[in-house]
């Protein structure tokens, strides 16, 4: 059984006495395990999709059931579970909370969860993930002294917090070059290889859409095309290709 | 999130953005610190005035023995000057001489002395000065009289006391221990007082007041473990009492400074007696002494087996009473007194309804003030919250995406709210506290910081703090994580 069954899913925004139809009858399967991005122009539904996908919001019809449990009509709080325990968000503006260190910050989602963990866990937790990014020594940096590149890997490694199965991205490569944009989703590449965790990246670049095994493209609220990509880029080798930077060789 | 990591969270949030906390919690504090102070500077002036009323020996009682109503020759007296009755020899209340003595018909002379037997060992009925109290009357006042404090019964002897070729005609007081401490305004020049044990053992020893001390010894000399006789009996000098009031420095006749203190048990077993002269007494608070002395008079009537229409066989005094007729001819402050029952009452009444009526004035006063400083300081709480609400929208949507509830995120804003007030409002304390000192130390005013002041202060902050961080913490709750999160 699939991971993520949605059908028939519309979303309308009402402004005014205007009806924005941001998306009209979306259906589709993703698997335990899929690479998958989203591409799109501006305005297609991209964002508004992965909203109701990360559980943030609720579609006007249609169903969504993730994980075997229907989450179209959950309650505020019952989402907020289901996104603790389910979702990893990466955001395209990274989200980190300033004036906090980089270790607090990648704790986040576990002050939510119940208190599964104490404080002293929670930090071995929040060191251990920070370390899987490759961040190990900017455990106690501010937002304000990491590059940009560094703070999305902070919040990939918040998103692996609550071990979710799935990591939603929205435009996660949105505000970064080209050679940290390769880094993240190298990063990406490697949690689903290794972890086997289900990724969705959502992107207007069809340069990174291609990291993806699965493109889907949107336009105009609707699904235009859904194909397997057999010939997806590995990160990992271009990253080898690429001249080591200056800020690194140290 | 326990709530201690609620607390720890809020706690620094808060210090991020220190200056703007103080600022915000500065109202809170000049609220609380006010209110404290205040209050503490009340109490201290309410708890100062009844020490002076008690000092003043307002709550002083004494119950002498006799009534002059039992003569049937005054119609409107209750109050009797018992020292004019009992020092005839000396001063005299002339014109009622219940017993003409000369300086010489003195006790001391002889153990038996016929004089005394028959003031104190006989029922003479008809006579003003009559004895009947006795120390089982004083037991039951101590025992069966609420709102007691201390009780000492006496006899009271005029006495020759010689020390070398020294003499000194003085009054002599047979009392308890606890006469010590019905004297407020008494000080221990030398020595101490006679001690529970000596009183128990019917010990010879002795207590002089410092004119006594002067005329036997002098000024200077410490007369403490030297033998006086009186009665012809070795006495040990314990100790020298003086007045801590200029106003009553004893002069020679005074009552308590010219005279000596022997144990009552002492002086009953030389004189062979057991009757009383006078049982005095002090109420535990000056307001009540009206009140006591009713119930004295009720128990004694029940006691002695007076009838409904029959007079007292005893005087009930307060201090009031007689400081009422002080300067004044007997005659007259007994037909004042008489006339006017209930008058020294009048007077302390007047007194306490006075004390209320200023410290209810007060409470009115301190709930406003505390009432306005509050509000202000809720309300700069509310404005910085709503700010703050604001200013991290996009850390509670970041917040609810990762899981937050509504109620986490409430909670975490209304934690902030009353750590902020509750810090103003321990703050304030300490200041209350140090301002409270201050006052003593530079105004020598007396102020006393109650514990319940203090917790209503803190709880009141508290409250404050739910009261104006639930609106700024509803704000933030009710927010949309999609909206909070493209807040810019
Ligand atoms: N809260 C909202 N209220 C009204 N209209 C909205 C709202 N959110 C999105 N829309 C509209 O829905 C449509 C889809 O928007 P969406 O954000 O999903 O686009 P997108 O594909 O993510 O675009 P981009 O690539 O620019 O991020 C747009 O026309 C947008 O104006
Ligand atoms: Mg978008």
């Amino acid at each position: 059984m699939a991971l993520i069954q949605i059908k028939d899913l519309t979303k309308t925004y009402v402004v005014g006495d205007q009806h924005v139809h941001a998306l009209r009858k979306v259906s589709l399967d993703i698997k335990s395990g899929e690479f998958v991005t989203i591409v799109g122009p501006s305005g297609s539904g991209k964002s508004t999709f992965m909203h109701i996908l990360g559980c943030l919001d609720r579609p006007n019809s249609g169903s969504y059931i993730l994980n075997g449990r229907d989450v179209s009509k959950l309650s505020k709080d019952e989402l907020a579970r289901v996104r603790n325990s389910t979702i990893g968000f990466v955001f395209q503006s990274f989200n980190l909370l300033p004036r906090t260190s980089a270790i607090e910050n990648v704790e986040l989602p576990l002050l939510y969860n119940g208190n599964k963990y104490t404080p002293a866990e929670r930090k071995k937790k929040a060191v251990a993930a920070l370390a899987a990014v490759g961040l190990a020594a900017r455990g106690h940096h501010h937002p304000n002294q990491l590059s940009g590149g560094q703070q999305q890997r902070v919040a990939i490694a918040r998103a692996l917090m609550s071990e979710p199965p799935i990591i939603l991205a929205d435009e996660p490569t949105g505000n970064l070059d080209t050679r940290t944009s390769i880094e993240v989703m190298e990063i990406f590449q490697q949690l689903q290889r290794d972890r086997g965790i289900t990724v969705i990246v959502i992107t207007h670049e069809h340069q990174i859409a291609e990291y993806g095994t699965r493109i889907i493209s949107f336009r105009d609220g609707r699904i235009v095309s859904d194909l397997p990509n057999s010939y997806a880029r590995l990160a990992a080798e271009e990253l080898e290709q690429l001249p080591v930077p200056a800020s690194e060789v140290a | 999130m326990t709530l201690s990591e609620t607390v720890h969270l809020a706690t620094r949030t808060l210090r991020r953005n220190a200056l703007r906390s103080a600022l915000t919690l500065v109202g809170i504090t000049i609220g609380v610190g006010a209110v404290v102070t205040m209050v503490a500077v009340g109490n201290g002036a309410r708890a100062s005035i009844e020490d002076q009323v008690v000092a003043a020996g307002m709550n002083v009682i004494t119950v002498v023995a006799g009534n002059y109503k039992m003569k049937g020759e005054d119609g409107g007296g209750g109050v009797v000057d018992h020292n004019a009755s009992l020092e005839t020899g000396k001063k005299g209340s002339g014109a009622r001489p219940l017993f003409v003595r000369h300086p010489e018909d003195d006790p001391m002379e002889k153990h038996d002395h016929p004089t005394a037997r028959q003031r104190l060992g006989d029922s003479a009925a008809g006579l003003g000065a009559a004895a009947t109290l006795t120390r089982a009357d004083a037991d039951a006042i101590r025992q069966g009289v609420s709102g007691i404090q201390y009780v000492s019964a006496g006899v009271h002897e005029s006495a020759r006391v010689l020390y070398g070729d020294r003499r000194w005609f003085t009054r002599l007081h047979g009392g308890e221990t606890d006469l010590q401490r019905i004297r407020r305004s008494w000080t221990f020049k030398y020595g101490r007082f006679f001690s529970d044990r000596e009183f128990n053992n019917t010990a010879l020893v002795t207590v002089l007041g410092t004119v006594a001390h002067e005329k036997l010894f002098g000024r200077e000399t410490d007369p403490t473990g030297r033998e006086v006789r009186i009665w012809n009996q070795p006495f040990t000098v314990v100790g020298v009492i003086a007045s801590t009031n200029w106003a009553t420095t004893g002069a020679v006749g005074d009552d308590q400074f010219d005279a000596v203190y022997v144990p009552l048990t002492t002086v009953h077993r030389l004189l062979n007696l057991s009757k009383l002269n006078s049982i005095t007494v002090t109420s535990r608070s000056a307001g009540e002494t009206t009140k006591v002395s009713r119930a004295i008079t009720e128990l004694l009537r029940k006691r002695h087996g007076i009838g409904e229409a029959a007079p007292d066989d005893f005087v009930v005094q307060t201090q009031a009473s007689l400081a009422l007729g002080k300067g004044v001819s007997p005659q007259v402050a007994r037909a004042i007194t008489g006339n006017a029952p209930g008058l020294e009452q009048l007077t302390l009444e007047q007194l306490s309804h006075t004390l209320e009526r200023a410290s209810r004035t007060m409470t009115v006063l301190l709930a406003s003030v505390a009432g306005v400083s509050l509000l202000v300081g809720g309300i700069g709480i509310m404005n910085i919250m709503l700010l703050s609400v604001t200013e991290r929208t996009k850390e509670i949507g970041l917040r609810m995406a990762l899981g937050a509830r509504s109620r986490d995120v409430m909670l975490q804003f209304l934690t902030e709210a009353v750590t902020l007030s509750l810090i103003g409002g321990v703050i304030g304390v300490l200041l209350a506290l140090a301002a409270s000192g201050g006052v003593k130390q530079v105004l020598r005013w007396s102020a006393v910081v109650s514990p319940e002041a203090v917790v209503l202060a803190v709880v009141v902050a508290a409250a404050v703090g739910v009261f104006f961080g639930i609106y700024p913490a509803r704000q933030a709750a009710q927010l949309d994580p999609i909206d909070a999160l493209r807040y810019e």
